[in-house]
């Protein structure tokens, strides 16, 4: 297995210096996040998210399919993730690290089990239809915070996907395209946005949004998924530096500020694709509720 | 599914605890004399084994590093833990994820360096399953740990708090926290496990898993840091009480 | 740690540990329930008495102690001089909520935890209003958690029934109450207060008594009360209903007949086919309109119905001759009679709970003793079904039915339907508490014969409860409107030009065919603020003394081009929607309010229809042809009547208009001379804040003169067109017909006013019809004249497009217009129909071959029928809209005392009409100022006279009402209340 290479010792001795003197290696704050840079593709539903140079594409896509037996009323989300070379030499293809684990199963937790999709609203005829819709994660450069990266990528592209429309008639269903029909969006709950926290050894400095070097050299992380009213969906801190609760609390609060950021950042990156397609489309004429 | 009232307007939970109640808690060390330590925990219907072995040469090249040991956890659920029979698969995703939690863990709380090139192999096997396992299984390997000689920097203890938010309607009340949750209130509630290392309360360990309001969280902690406390006063007092037992046998001490 | 909550952590481990172990089947699946429990001490008696269950008290998470909520002096009646603490068994909550509920009696109450589980798993309704009554602090009803306290709990034995041991546990209880009373008080001079079981089942009350448990059942119980009467009245009425639960099978319904036996049904005639329709004040019964019989047949009650819904296409087979009933005389709603289900389907069903059984029973008495006037009718019984018309269904989730202790995990919940004439739906969900509260959409997936209603799913949130989004959304729904916007493959049938389209210049090919008629003088004249202007006129004095005067259309069909994706969607939506703030437009807007509208100053494509009138408004020669047009202004009726009576304005264009005019008055005065109808319906219009939309007043419509002479010229033109497309096409031709209703249609009304006014209304034919609605007019009261109209519009069947070559000649007659023929043609802009006549007509005068869809009949056939649907949906939408704003604009205003008239009479209620907003409502005997509740309400049927007390209530009479717009408190929903005042 080629393993990423350690940093040196005197990498490692100049970085971690520096940061007890409060200073990054990119001249950000302690609590800074990198550039964000949020895509939309040409299709509905896919999202490249640039976080400094970390990048992820996730992309969204729905088709008919059978219920699980034991959930008639609920249509199926799914999230796989793919963590290839390409990211970094150091994922092997078609081999489960136990990192590659944690990371998919960070991300399930995140959006997945914390309902942010309304399941229920994707169910056809229950039993018997419903929407499975499928968010494929790829990461394309991996330098550190890949969770943080890859939930915005999911969670952006579940709000610019849009499925095609169905109707029911009886007991018939239809299914219409994407040109019969204006597709629907789908149901978003809430919007989750993790948060990746380093906390650095001898529990000196906690950082935010950390880059591979760091996140190697860190003793122990936190990651927190939070939306922006304010509900935890998710905490994880797994070993490292013991942390007082108060700082952890702290901490969480920060994270709070930074979410309610990048969700309107997504809010507002999807405003502006709705309008380029607008124009595009000449969608104004569409409208066919209009004031009397 | 009944419909029940996870927490009474009286104040009572469905196995009739109040919230801070933790359930019955039987800790028992050297069960298992064969292995290097071993402990098994009962918590209400929640049992854990766990067994130690090391610390040994690392059973693969690739596990040895040099300047400290290897911890290896060994996590498995008996097909007969759960209310239905039902074999888990090993690769099951939450079965490896819990597995690598417990290993982060513990790979901060031994005290590694001072066996390097070495392997420390901590097996656990679910008897019973009934709410907290995860918990369960941190403090029923502190106790085989701490059996088997292994040096720590402090006792790992670890509880779960589940959240009931408030009913609304009248007055909007802020909701409650449960203390070790079972089964049924797992199903439902968002709930904190929290592990502290040592007597300072510092947390090693945090996994929340549901939606909770960011405001709860603050609350479920100081409970959480609480009970992990009490625990850890309990998981003491049997290990004393452990070895004073085994004193005795071998005709030392009071 | 400073800044944290600080939590006292009690890791004591508690006295006993009993461990339990059940298996429950739901679903024929059996779970493995195992449960741990905590047996405790510290669970207090809750007496003021108790002085060391006080000390013990245990606080919770947030530090508070609950307080103690026994009295210390209980009640006394003459049986318990020393006062009592009641423990009441289940069956009392179950059938004796109400009169537990009541203020006067039933205080200082020990709800066991054993009771209250119980109550859960069979009525949810009945545990919450349990729960509401635990909080409510005069009544002092306080719950024991018996089976955690150690000394309380019982273990069942071996063989032993759960009833049997919930019996047990409740005598433990009462007997540990009795004995830790005796010792809290032991020493003082307090008198110990009575520990009474209340309860209903004999054996337990025997064993109660040989243990030495004081207890009585609640009959003699409430004897000891001042008011004992209106309790026992309210007891009995609830027990009957225990007693009258047997029977139950677990298959509620019966099953349906095979497709073959239906068919063959069918061809013999003991079956019959038709669209099941339920009565909007009853929802237990329903009508279906069979070819074989003149009346429609009646179908009643649940098992009658047998599960179909409102729109299915069913198979029905009649009753035996005795059991035939009349139809209903009363008011029923389902969200009054079935409160108290369970959604959760655990125990059996029955297939009619007591009330709605008690509801039919009335029914059926009433109908025996009906005289002949009250004739049963034909009763029918659903056999099967052919197709179920099942579609997205909008309401909202009856609250009493959510587990609000319930977190995520997923339960079954009762969805209310708007449309009353569906039944409830269940919905199982795991976000019923997020949905609670909202306007919802779901969809039925089925109703199996095991379920008393039909089963469906979430689908999605429409926002929250009487928001204007959401209410309008949910109405557009709910009659499936097509509201959501144009798709892609439409929009790219537009003009490429878009808003910068014009008129090409005359050499263009588009030109061919086209006669240019840019110098006339055109207006329009439209209701005020129109932007889709479907119509223009013209009228100029020719040389011979004749008038020319053209109508010139919109034309449409130039850009929607027959089988393309816009034409489809157009064929699909058949209509403009007009709802008070909004219209939901057929065609994209750039068609619709730009390019085919005819908007003033430019120049506009049209279809003209040019006729020589004489002035005594016959005509002469009528031509149809394609043209470019300039309408030289857009009028709103009122400026258009201002101008024509304003007599300094002597320009062309004004003095067209007032030839129009005149023409138009002897062109209605013909009509109404072959007996045309003048029908009423009401119209109001909303008056609505400037600034925040928001309606703030309701106001009549009134109707100019311009009003007519426009739809006039629309009528003469459409008949014209008739004709023309009717001669080309006989057999493929888009007609709009109005039956003539049958007389037997009108029987109600004529006896009715026959009865209260000695007048006769006359039937045989629409000019007799016309003549007699003229005569009904009551010279106190000038109202009363349109109510006969609008009863009488109601009796009639209602227009309709075909094909002329599905019908004979003479049945394309137009009755209310009394007209021969009559298509629609005038509107294309916002009616499929007249696009097609469009094409029909282009064809026939050879400017373009037709379409070959349009030549195959039963294409045809399909587009009138969707178009129909479409068209009446339409209507109802609107109707719809304005009763929500009609309700919006009252709740700014508050309340309003008004005037109404009785347009029905129930025996249990009254329906009115509200003249001054347009709206009918029902009045039920409860709702009626002055009437003591319970008082007998007694309908005179011969005399359509409902006598409540002192009160005759009788039809057409005016009466006052109080309308207001209520917020119902159960089912959270808001709606217009009419009450009646003096």
């Amino acid at each position: 297995m080629p393993k990423e290479l350690d940093p040196s010792t005197n990498e490692k001795n100049f970085i971690l210096e520096s940061l007890y003197a409060g200073e990054r290696l990119d001249g950000r704050e302690l609590d800074a996040f990198r550039p964000l840079e949020l895509e939309f593709g040409e299709e509905y539903g896919l999202a490249d998210v640039r976080l400094g140079k970390t990048r992820v594409i996730a992309r969204v896509s729905a088709q008919v399919v059978q219920p699980f037996s034991d959930r008639p009323f609920d249509g199926i989300f799914t999230i796989t993730t793919e963590l290839g070379p390409m990211a970094s030499p150091g994922f092997e293809v078609g081999r489960q690290t136990e990192a590659e684990v944690l990371l998919a199963r960070l991300i399930e937790k995140s959006i997945r089990r914390s309902t942010a999709l309304d399941t229920e609203s994707l169910c056809i005829v229950a039993g018997q239809k419903c929407w499975q819709v499928r968010a494929d994660v790829h990461f394309l450069n991996h330098d550190g915070n890949m969770v943080d990266a890859a939930c915005i990528a999911v969670v952006a592209a579940l709000q610019h996907f849009r499925r095609p429309d169905v109707s029911i008639e009886g007991e018939t269903v239809t299914v219409h395209s994407m040109t019969e029909r204006v597709p629907v969006p789908l149901s978003i709950l809430h919007v989750p946005i993790c948060e990746g926290d380093g906390g650095d050894e001898a529990n000196v400095v906690t950082l935010i949004d950390a880059t591979l070097q760091e996140e190697q050299l860190r003793d122990g992380d936190m990651t927190v998924t939070m939306n922006k009213h304010g509900e935890v969906c998710q905490i994880s801190k797994a070993g490292g530096v013991p942390l007082d609760p108060i700082a952890m609390h702290r901490d969480m609060n920060l994270a709070f500020v930074k979410v309610k950021e990048i969700t309107a950042f997504i809010a507002k990156r999807l405003k502006e694709d709705e309008e380029k397609r607008v124009k595009r489309d000449n969608l104004l004429e569409s409208k066919a509720e209009n004031e009397r | 599914m009944p419909r029940e009232e996870l927490l009474s307007p009286e104040g009572l939970r469905l196995d009739g605890r109040r919230w801070n109640n933790l359930r019955t808690l039987k800790l028992s060390l050297r069960t298992h004399p064969t292995s290097s330590g071993s402990a098994l925990l009962t918590s209400g219907h929640t049992s854990i084994l766990c067994l130690i072995h090391g610390p040994s040469e690392p059973s693969l090249r690739s596990k040895q590093q040099h300047d400290r040991c290897t911890i290896t956890v060994d996590l498995t659920y008996a097909p007969f833990s759960g209310t239905d029979r039902k074999r888990r698969n090993r690769t099951d995703k939450r079965i490896s994820e819990l597995r690598s939690v417990i290993q982060r863990t513990f790979s901060r709380a031994v005290m590694t360096h001072l066996h390097p090139r070495s392997e420390i192999t901590i097996t656990l096997l679910v008897l019973s399953q009934d709410g907290g396992v995860l918990a369960g299984c941190i403090n029923a390997a502190t106790l085989a740990l701490i059996d088997a000689g292994v040096p720590m920097w402090g006792y790992v203890a670890a509880v779960t708090v589940g959240w009931v938010p408030g009913q609304g309607g009248e007055g909007e009340e802020e909701g409650t926290p449960v203390l070790d949750v079972n089964n049924a209130e797992e199903g439902e509630l968002g709930v904190l496990t929290l592990a502290t290392m040592g007597d300072k309360g510092r947390v090693i360990l945090g996994m929340l898993e549901s939606r909770v309001r960011l405001e709860a969280v603050e609350g479920l902690m100081a409970v959480a840091v609480d009970s992990a406390g009490k625990v850890k006063d309990m998981m003491d007092e049997e290990v004393r009480r452990h070895g004073e037992a085994i004193a005795r046998a071998a005709g030392v001490g009071s | 740690m400073t800044s944290l909550k600080r939590a006292i952590v009690d890791t004591s481990t508690d006295s006993g540990l009993a461990n339990k172990v059940f298996l429950r089947s739901s679903r024929g699946k059996c779970v493995k329930v195992v449960r741990e429990i905590y047996l405790r001490q510290d669970i207090p008696c809750s007496s003021h008495l108790c002085v060391p269950c006080t000390a013990d008290a245990v606080p919770d998470a947030n530090g508070r102690v609950k307080p103690f909520i026994l009295s210390a002096t209980p009640p006394k009646t003459s049986a318990y001089p020393n006062g009592h603490y009641l423990v009441p068994d289940t069956n009392i909550f179950l059938y004796c909520m109400d009169v537990m509920e009541h203020k006067s009696a039933f205080h200082d109450v020990v709800v066991l935890q054993t009771v209250l589980d119980e109550l859960r798993n069979r009525s949810l309704p009945l545990y919450n209003r349990l729960r509401g009554l635990t909080n409510s602090e005069d009544k002092r009803f306080y719950v024991f958690h018996n089976d955690f306290r150690k000394e309380t709990y019982v273990k069942r034995y071996p063989g032993e029934s759960i009833n049997d041991r919930n019996d047990r546990a409740i005598r433990a209880a009462c007997r540990w109450y009795t004995s830790h009373l005796q010792e809290a008080v032991a020493g003082s001079k307090t008198k110990v207060p009575m520990i009474v079981m209340l309860s209903d089942d004999k054996a337990n009350l025997n064993l109660a008594r040989n243990d030495g448990i004081e207890c009585t059942n609640i009959r003699d119980y409430v004897k000891g009360f001042d008011n004992a009467d209106e309790l026992l009245d309210m007891i009995s009425a609830s027990l009957e209903d225990q007693e009258a639960r047997a029977g139950r099978g677990d298959m509620l319904y019966p099953e349906y007949y095979s497709m073959s036996k239906m068919q063959t049904g069918i061809r013999s005639g003991t079956m019959h086919q038709g669209t099941f329709n339920v009565s909007p004040y009853n929802f237990l019964e329903g009508t279906i309109h069979v070819p074989a019989f003149d009346r429609p047949l009646i179908v009643l009650g649940r098992e009658n119905i047998n599960r179909a819904v409102t729109g299915d296409l069913v198979v029905v087979e009649l009753l035996p001759k005795d059991q035939w009933k009349q139809p209903s005389s009363k008011i029923v709603e389902e969200e009054a009679l079935g409160k108290n289900d369970n959604a959760e389907t655990e125990g059996p069903e029955v297939i009619e709970t007591e009330q709605e059984r008690r509801a039919l029973i009335d029914e059926a008495k009433r109908s025996q003793q009906g005289s002949a006037e009250g004739r049963p009718q034909p009763t029918a019984k659903v056999v099967g079904i052919i197709k179920r018309n099942w579609r997205y269904y909008v309401g909202h989730i009856d609250p009493s039915s959510v587990a609000k202790s319930k977190g995520r995990g997923q339960q079954t919940v009762f969805l209310l339907p708007m449309d009353k004439r569906i039944p409830k739906i269940r919905i199982r969900t795991r976000q019923a508490s997020e949905i609670t509260g909202k306007r919802i959409v779901v969809s039925i997936d089925t109703w199996d014969r095991t379920s008393r209603y039909p089963v469906g799913h979430y689908v999605r949130s429409l926002g929250e409860l009487e928001t204007k989004g959401a209410e309008t959304e949910a109405l557009l729904l709910e009659y499936d409107v097509q509201y959501r916007p144009f798709p892609k493959a439409v929009l790219d049938c537009l003009p490429r030009e878009g808003h910068d389209w014009v008129v090409p210049p005359m050499d263009d090919p588009r030109w061919k065919g086209r006669v240019d008629y840019r110098d006339k003088l055109i207006c329009s004249i439209d209701p005020p603020g129109c932007q889709d202007i479907d119509d223009a006129l013209h009228a100029t004095l020719l040389p011979n003394g004749n008038y020319e005067v053209g109508v010139h259309i919109a034309d449409v069909t130039h850009f929607v081009k027959p089988n393309t994706p816009m034409d489809d969607e157009a064929t699909a939506r058949g209509t403009t929607v007009y709802l008070v703030d909004k219209r939901i437009d057929m065609l994209p807007m750039l068609l619709g309010t730009d390019l085919c509208s005819l908007k003033p100053y430019v120049e506009r494509f049209a279809f003209s229809t040019i006729w020589e009138i004489t002035p005594d408004a016959d005509i002469i020669s009528v031509k149809f042809n394609k043209s470019a047009i300039k309408s030289r202004e857009a009028f709103s009726y009122e400026q258009a009547q201002l101008r024509i009576d304003d007599k300094s304005q002597q320009d062309e264009l004004t003095q067209g208009m007032r030839i129009l005019l005149q023409l138009s008055k002897k062109l209605k005065q013909k009509r109404m001379d072959a007996g045309a109808l003048n029908l009423a319906s009401p119209e109001v219009r909303i008056e609505a804040d400037s600034e925040t939309s928001d309606p703030i007043d309701v106001k009549t419509k009134q109707l100019l003169e311009t009003n007519s002479l426009v739809e006039e010229f629309m009528l003469l033109a459409n008949i014209s067109v008739a004709t023309k497309i009717y001669d080309a096409f006989p057999q493929t031709a888009m007609l709009r017909r109005h039956g003539a209703p049958p007389a037997t249609n009108f029987e109600d009304l004529q006896k009715q006013l026959q009865v209260r006014k000695g007048l006769s209304l006359r039937v045989d034919s629409s000019k007799a019809l016309a003549d007699s609605l003229d005569e009904c007019v009551d010279s106190k009261e000038p109202f009363f004249n349109t109510l006969v109209r609008i009863l009488a519009t109601r009796c009639m069947l209602s227009a309709e497009y075909f094909c002329s070559g599905t019908q004979a000649y003479p049945e394309f007659r137009h009755y209310g217009l009394a007209s021969e023929i009559y298509t629609h043609f005038t509107s294309p802009i916002r009616r499929y129909a007249d696009v097609v006549a469009h094409r029909q007509l282009a064809a026939a005068i050879d400017y373009e071959p037709l379409h070959p869809m349009f030549h195959s009949k039963s294409k045809l056939e399909a587009i009138c029928k969707n178009i129909n649907v479409r068209h009446r949906n339409a209507q109802f939408a609107g109707r719809a809209s304005v009763e929500y704003y009609v309700g919006q604009a009252l709740k700014a205003r508050g309340m309003a005392q008004e005037e109404a008239f009785v347009m029905k009479v129930f025996s249990n209620g009254i329906v009115v009409f509200v003249p001054r907003f347009g709206i009918e409502g029902v009045v039920k005997v409860g709702e009626m100022m002055g009437v003591q509740n319970g008082e007998k309400a007694e309908l005179d049927e011969e005399k359509f006279v409902l006598s409540v007390g002192e009160r005759r209530l009788g039809l057409f009479e005016k009466v006052k009402v109080e309308v207001k717009d209520e917020l119902e408190e159960a089912s959270g929903k808001r709606k217009i209340a009419i009450k009646l005042l003096d």
